[in-house]
């Protein structure tokens, strides 16, 4: 009969090589668009597919840089990107704070409603949003596919931080009104430094959900000047043939901001997606 | 349960948030066409040669100069191949599509028949009064109850590309049938690192190209010229999926993978040297042009090989269309007349370096196109060539059997799934013929 302990040891050696399998399923996608976009076109089509690239070129990063405006893509993704989560940082807050806290007729409904708004589709969503942009005059512009996205990352933020409020016992905030502390800074005094980690989680989303989201930014957006990355890669496929060293190599560089930014804030994502408001 | 008391004003305000929430999408498209910025808007597909997407910017940019408008007042949009058909849809639902965009012939014929296009018929009538005229095979395309809806730009023949230097090796010529291209075939390759045939058998559309090309050199077709007769169950199209069968099962020159390749699968087989022969529109030059030139040096491009009722080659014509929501038709039109301008359009059509082969017979007079031997065949395949629709037109009906891969099932079913031809065949045609009875009776 096998000790508890063996059994325990047993189980930690099939978790552990679950995770290298999930670590291997997710790094290797990566690990390909890397030797990809080093290899020249005649190694990627090569017969034999190699792992490691036989000669090593940058010259899809240099076609990249020198000869499309791959730059100002970049540019454009950021500065869309940044904007998005401030926005969405700043109205989810404050409508998933009335919801949580403020009684008003239809506050389930409406908190109801934002879930059903974010279940409903882009590809559903983009012939009519069309048309709200171009009666505004918003088709190709930076403010236009900033509130394009709020569309989707605003419900998903007051959701998610409208459950994180209702975690923090509310005695905290009548204790700060008692003092005279007025709604508003009762939300920006007591509730957000103790949600900081909530809304690392709904920063990081809404940055990735901008910066990777690809159908509004193709249908919205005709131009260089604004056009995002993800927009911007898709430009190297021409009819059926797909550059794919300098296409690679966008992916890379463009995969890079949210990586970054997820190293930065992984202690607080971590424990944002984790934990409640107040530790109990 | 609390005594809920609703008042006259609450009621009249839910009904007016609801009415407008409700009603919107209808206002809002109604006045945003009235809301376009006042510009003339280009949308470009992106060619293979920067100089030609470069050349046609600056002809749209001349042209709107001499009409009197400023550089601001022009809107050149290059919009990317993938989703391309999306954003014009939502434009088009918005009321505010693009003046002028190239489209493909199953594009016109859609949006044609849907009244979203401009009649171009009379300035189709002056270019076919040029010297020598257009090819009247391109006309197919932008035939649209009689009228011309669109302005045919390009030829997009599909050649078969081929590896002059292992026919050299072989010591053989171009095969001339499809008999003579199996023994070819047989004597070039050198699996599993080099198979002959490059065919396209996924269930992707351009298996439907490939594989309708070949039938049509049997006698097959899909449809007679009165697009409602189905002809997919005729023993020639039989004969011609069991040649094909045989090319994949008894004489192995298809690379087994290719069930499974997508539209760039035989691209790929071909610029890899994987594969010997390829039918594909010249794109595949086109990339070797800029990326291989050594490969580049040994491909020629030849009509299909001949099957017993002959051979054909499948062209597709790409046009230039003015969407009737413009602002500006005049305009428009008269940029679509300038950049088609016999001086202007050849300028755009050899800096394709050959991706495009011209509309206008008296173009092929130009050196540019006596000097390359590899362009031997193309002002052939232009004046012959016809439509994956053939026999019938490339109407929304032919679209949807191209766009719900009903020959490619067909072919697999025949090479996955082992069914014989005659019952594949069978299956396709009665999906085809449903398709071709709704759209004749709707």
């Amino acid at each position: 009969m096998r000790t508890k302990s063996g059994t325990q040891r047993l189980l930690r050696w099939v978790g552990n090589g679950l995770l290298v399998v999930m670590l291997v399923w997710t790094l290797v996608p990566f690990y390909w668009m890397i030797a990809t976009s080093l290899k020249k076109d005649k190694e990627i089509y090569g017969f034999e597919a190699t792992l490691i690239p036989r000669h090593p070129t940058l010259d899809g990063y240099r076609l990249l840089f020198v000869k499309t405006p791959f730059v100002k893509y970049v540019r454009n993704s950021t500065i869309i990107a940044v904007a998005t989560t401030v926005a969405s940082l700043v109205l989810g807050c404050l409508g998933a704070y009335a919801l949580a806290r403020l009684r008003f007729p239809g506050r389930k409904t409406i908190a109801r409603g934002l879930v059903f708004t974010y279940l409903v589709p882009p590809s559903l969503l983009f012939i009519p949003l069309f048309a709200v942009m171009s009666t505004l005059r918003l088709i190709d512009t930076y403010h236009g596919l900033v509130l394009a996205y709020l569309g989707f990352t605003v419900p998903f933020s007051t959701w998610l931080l409208m459950g994180y409020f209702r975690s923090v016992p509310v005695e905290l905030e009548e204790a700060a009104l008692v003092d005279g502390c007025s709604r508003l800074g009762t939300l920006v005094r007591i509730i957000l430094p103790m949600a900081l980690p909530a809304l690392a989680v709904v920063a990081f989303f809404a940055f990735t959900q901008a910066w990777n989201e690809f159908l509004y930014a193709q249908v919205f957006v005709s131009s260089n000047e604004v056009r995002t990355v993800t927009a911007g890669i898709s430009l190297f496929i021409v009819e059926d043939v797909f550059f794919w060293g300098p296409m690679m190599g966008a992916a890379v560089l463009s995969a890079l901001p949210p990586v970054i930014l997820y190293l930065i804030f992984q202690r607080w994502v971590v424990k944002g997606l984790t934990v409640g408001g107040v530790k109990g | 349960m609390a005594d809920v008391r609703v008042t006259r004003r609450q009621v009249l305000k839910v009904a007016a948030a609801t009415g407008i929430a409700t009603t919107s999408p209808w206002w809002l498209v109604n006045k945003s066409h009235a809301q376009r910025a006042k510009k003339l808007i280009f949308w470009q597909l992106p060619n293979f040669t920067p100089i030609a997407d470069s050349l046609q910017k600056e002809q749209v940019y001349e042209f709107a100069k001499s009409a009197g408008l400023k550089d601001e007042e022009v809107e050149f949009s290059v919009v990317g191949n993938d989703v391309w058909i999306q954003k014009l849809s939502a434009a088009i639902e918005a009321g505010n599509p693009p003046d002028v965009m190239r489209l493909f012939e199953s594009n016109v014929q859609f949006f044609g028949s849907q009244g979203h296009l401009v009649d171009m018929t009379d300035t189709v009538d002056r270019m076919r009064k040029e010297p020598q005229g257009i090819f009247e095979a391109t006309l197919t395309a932008v035939r649209v109850n009689g009228r011309f809806m669109g302005v045919p730009l390009a030829v997009n023949p599909w050649p078969m590309h081929a590896r002059l230097d292992l026919l050299e090796k072989a010591k053989v010529d171009y095969p001339k049938t499809w008999d003579e291209f199996i023994e070819t075939s047989k004597k070039i390759q050198e699996p599993p690192r080099l198979f002959a045939f490059g065919i396209c058998v996924g269930v992707t559309y351009d298996t439907t190209n490939n594989v309708t090309n070949l039938l049509w050199c049997y006698g097959g077709k899909t449809v007679e010229a009165d697009n409602k007769t189905v002809v997919l169950n005729s023993p020639e199209n039989a004969a011609g999926l069991k040649v094909l069968e045989a090319m994949f099962k008894t004489h192995k020159i298809i690379p087994p993978g290719s069930i499974s390749w997508d539209d760039s699968g035989n691209n790929k087989a071909y610029q890899s040297r994987q594969a010997a022969f390829v039918m594909n529109p010249t794109s595949i030059y086109a990339y070797l042009d800029g990326n291989d030139k050594d490969l580049q040096k040994v491909t020629g491009l030849f009509p299909v090989p001949a099957g017993p009722k002959g051979s054909l080659t499948q062209i597709d014509t790409w046009s230039l269309a003015l969407f009737k929501k413009s602002p500006y038709p005049e305009l428009g039109k008269g940029l679509i007349e300038y950049m088609l301008r016999p001086d202007n359009y050849d300028r755009i059509v050899q800096s394709t370096g050959g991706r495009w082969v011209p509309v206008y017979k008296r173009l092929f007079d130009s050196p540019f196109w006596k000097e390359k031997p590899v362009f031997k065949y193309f002002i052939q395949m232009a004046e012959q060539g016809v439509p994956l629709s053939y026999a019938g037109s490339p109407t929304p009906a032919a679209g949807e059997v191209l766009n719900t891969h009903v020959i490619p099932k067909a072919v697999q079913r025949v090479l996955v799934d082992n069914w014989p031809a005659e019952k594949a065949r069978e299956e396709a045609h009665k999906a085809v013929a449903e398709i071709y009875a709704r759209h004749n009776k709707g």
